[in-house]
């Protein structure tokens, strides 16, 4: 990790070590039983080794910890935490000791010193401590710049800096996709699922302590990854509570707009913030990690310029009895428009009615309600289908196909309708 | 240490040797109870070229005893504690899959008359076993504890339902079945510890955890002691609320106990808790807490030590070490410990080596020949 070795004899030494949490040691069990030939010997010495387990010698994850053997990995979101150390190594005494701490990234340098005033005197072979704690925030290379100045016995002012380069790598890769409620009920079709996978990209199992979305100002959320049980709320993921390196997880969200945008949100167009992702996890010993994404966009899909939801449809209906749906039509143009409504039958669906009607003048961003009746002459799942909306103005017409799905019985099993 | 500092000092080291014990069994047990486990080796080598087998014989025809299959069982099981896996795998390799019919007692009907089913000792299976883990290959150990789990549940099997453990007719007593239902159960649970380490090994710590809480129905005299590794396998990855769980159960489970021991399990928890929240200076009175009450806690000490460090106080974490180093050396000096205190010094100053130099002479002194230099990081 250094860069830049000394160039001239100091009198103080200046030493960095990265501060990971401790591991663990782990021992290695041999025993033997009673009758083999070392009888209880290798029961004997495992009891006297310090790092076994006292009363379960053969349990191989110990309790001693040890120390970092290196500068391991770093990730973004991360907390780097550091012992510099500032050691006499002369036989004189040394005064007016100052010691900085800055981290150098591509777009910015910080001080990281817990104190910026110097150390009146530093006595041969005694050391000047500090350890520094940073949550990074950047990704790519740092630097840790170490500056000392110092003044000899004789009067003589020094001065020495060393550079630690480091790399911060990605932790987490967060892939989100948008899913609009399946129903075609415009109560629930202005719903919005969330998928979010997250891919824990470091090496070693992470933890994920805490996953959230916070919604933008339009929206209100629901979180669908824990379920109650007993009264206490389980997690989706079950015993798989942590994930492996390279191991993805998905986490879903219900957003829906709240009542005052409930209108607006029904004909946005284009792009729309739904929130951010709020990510916490640990690693070894609760080593923590935390990031945001930035503000995450959905592509409002595309109604046109007259939209037709549904208000109320049965699940279930009778073969060949007529029923009824109320259906919404929304005018999303910037335009007045005149609306005629035509009803076409196809094989299964017989509309009632009069085709053909004047719906009247509809204002841009405003709607009507309209009830209609229908039937259909054929069992199972059928897909309503067959309104046209003509606008007189622009002489334009849209179909409407397949807007919702019925489930059609036979007689013989009555429904109430 | 011949290396590092000099013929003479190297003569100062007096240890024991193949050579100044007595050639036999009550020898080899002298050193290995005083960890002069390379000689221990050796001495099995010679023991067993008396018995015409050992050094350069692979390929005879073999005459097993049981006397000699426990002398290549120490010899291995040194090897393994030496940490010399290559060694021991080589030395293995003659013995298959330790199911040869030479290693059965039927072989040898004028040495063995009656006697029925395999020489080889049940922890030579399971070293054999878990070996391979140490070579960097625990799935096989894995499928080779199960088949030894399998034997194991048969013959257990058998014994409950009144027939001999290979499933014939019984012909002992009461009293020797039940002795004999009391040695398969516990190989059983032996198995079952191995196969959850193997698992911890290999990350796998949700099977891990479930094959911990199989061992401690065999072992539930240490349900603390497991319940507490537990809690710190969900420390490593991270769940501290689980791990807080674990170790309020331990607590549970403790109050039954008297003595010193069920106490000191539940502060070293708490102290682990804190480290997992970041909060060494709590972690460290705990860890001070239990010196108080068992001064020679090497777990305690260093553990505090280490505390000390990432608290920022470099020579006081020092200063503990290497107390506790001086007034026992015998008891503490241990790898993790020494690697600590290396560690340190190389933070401290530029003259670590100077101090690692020190601490060798220090060992030297009062160690077997069994220790690994290299936590010392010569180089």
């Amino acid at each position: 990790m250094e860069v830049n070795p000394p160039k001239q004899e100091h009198l103080l030494a200046l030493k960095v070590m990265r501060l990971t949490k401790p591991t663990l040691f782990t021992n290695i069990p041999v025993t033997c039983e009673e009758k083999d030939l070392p009888g209880d010997l290798f029961n004997q010495l495992m009891r006297d080794d310090p790092s076994t387990v006292n009363g379960a010698e053969v349990l191989m994850l110990g309790e001693m910890l040890t120390l970092p053997q290196n500068f391991g990995n770093i990730f973004l979101g991360e907390t780097f935490s550091s012992y510099i150390s500032v050691h006499n190594d002369s036989n004189q005494v040394v005064k007016d000791i100052l010691v900085k701490a800055d981290l150098q990234t591509s777009s910015q340098r910080l001080n990281l010193s817990a104190s910026n005033a110097a150390v009146a005197e530093l006595k041969p072979d005694c050391c000047i401590d500090d350890v520094i704690h940073h949550e990074v925030k950047e990704i790519g290379t740092h630097i840790l710049v170490c500056a000392v100045s110092y003044t000899t016995q004789a009067g003589e002012k020094m001065y020495f800096r060393k550079f630690f380069k480091f790399q911060v790598l990605k932790p987490l890769d967060v892939k989100t996709k948008f899913y609009n409620a399946e129903s075609d009920l415009s109560s629930v079709t202005d719903e919005v699922f969330l998928e979010a996978q997250i891919q824990n990209m470091t090496t070693s199992p992470m933890f994920m302590e805490k996953v959230s979305l916070e919604p933008s100002i339009m929206y209100n959320v629901t979180e669908l990854n824990s379920v109650s049980q007993a009264g206490e709320c389980v997690s989706t993921f079950g015993s798989r509570a942590y994930l492996q390196p390279m191991d993805t997880r998905q986490y879903l969200y219900c957003l829906k707009p709240k009542n005052e945008f409930a209108e607006k949100a029904g004909i946005i167009k284009g792009v729309t913030v739904i929130g951010k992702l709020d990510i916490v996890w640990k690693t070894n010993l609760g080593e923590r990690g935390r990031l945001q994404t930035s503000q995450l966009q959905r592509m409002a899909p595309g109604y046109g310029d007259v939209r037709l939801s549904l208000e109320a449809i049965p699940d279930t209906v009778n073969l060949e009895e007529p029923f009824h749906i109320t259906c919404k039509i929304t005018n999303c143009s910037e335009r007045t428009m005149d609306l005629v409504l035509e009803m076409c039958n196809t094989n299964s669906i017989h509309w009632c009615g009069i085709s053909g009607r004047q719906l009247g003048k509809l204002h841009p961003s405003s709607s009507l309600c309209l009830a209609l009746t229908l039937l259909s002459s054929v069992q199972g799942l059928q897909s309503i289908s067959g309104l046209r909306l003509t606008d007189t103005f622009l002489k334009r017409t849209y179909e409407y196909d397949d807007i919702a799905q019925v489930c059609v019985v036979s007689s013989a099993i009555k429904v109430e309708s | 240490m011949l290396r590092f500092l000099g013929e003479k000092a190297a003569a100062k080291r007096q240890v024991l040797n193949a050579d100044s014990v007595e050639q036999s069994f009550v020898g080899l047990k002298q050193l290995i109870s005083c960890r002069n486990w390379r000689a221990a080796v050796d001495l099995c080598g010679r023991l067993l070229t008396a018995h015409g087998q050992g050094y350069g014989k692979s390929g005879l025809l073999t005459s097993h005893t049981t006397d000699s299959l426990q002398l290549w069982f120490v010899r291995l099981a040194l090897l393994v504690k030496l940490g010399l896996f290559q060694n021991a795998e080589m030395e293995f390799e003659p013995f298959g899959n330790l199911d040869q019919p030479d290693l059965y007692y039927e072989y040898y009907p004028h040495v063995y008359p009656g006697r029925r089913g395999s020489m080889v000792p049940f922890s030579m299976r399971i070293l054999h076993a878990e070996l391979q883990q140490y070579l960097g290959n625990p799935q096989e150990s894995l499928d080779r504890l199960h088949k030894v789990k399998t034997v194991c549940s048969k013959i257990l099997a058998n014994l409950e339902q009144g027939l001999a453990e290979d499933g014939g007719m019984s012909s002992v007593t009461q009293e020797g079945r039940q002795a004999s239902i009391r040695l398969w159960r516990s190989r059983l649970g032996r198995v079952m510890y191995s196969m959850a380490n193997c698992l911890l090994l290999m990350k796998d710590y949700v099977l891990a955890v479930e094959a911990y809480h199989s061992v401690i129905k065999y072992y539930p005299e240490q349900e603390p002691q497991l319940l507490s590794g537990i809690g710190r396998i969900s420390l490593q990855i991270g769940d501290i609320k689980t791990a807080e769980k674990y170790f309020q159960d331990v607590e549970k489970v403790t109050q039954k106990l008297d003595g010193l021991q069920g106490k000191i399990m539940v502060l070293m928890n708490s102290a682990f808790l804190h480290l997992g929240q970041n909060n060494f200076a709590e972690a460290h009175r705990f860890f001070t807490e239990i010196l108080r009450m068992d001064p020679r806690n090497a777990v305690a000490n260093n553990n505090a030590a280490v505390c000390l460090l990432y608290l920022g106080k470099l020579k006081d974490s020092l200063r503990q070490l290497e107390a506790m180093v001086q007034q026992d050396p015998r008891h503490y000096l241990h790898e993790s410990v020494l690697f600590n205190l290396t560690t340190m010094y190389e933070l401290e100053s530029s003259r670590s080596m100077q101090k690692k130099q020190a601490l060798l002479e220090a060992v030297a002194g009062k160690e077997g020949d069994s220790f690994n230099t290299q936590c010392l990081k010569l180089a």
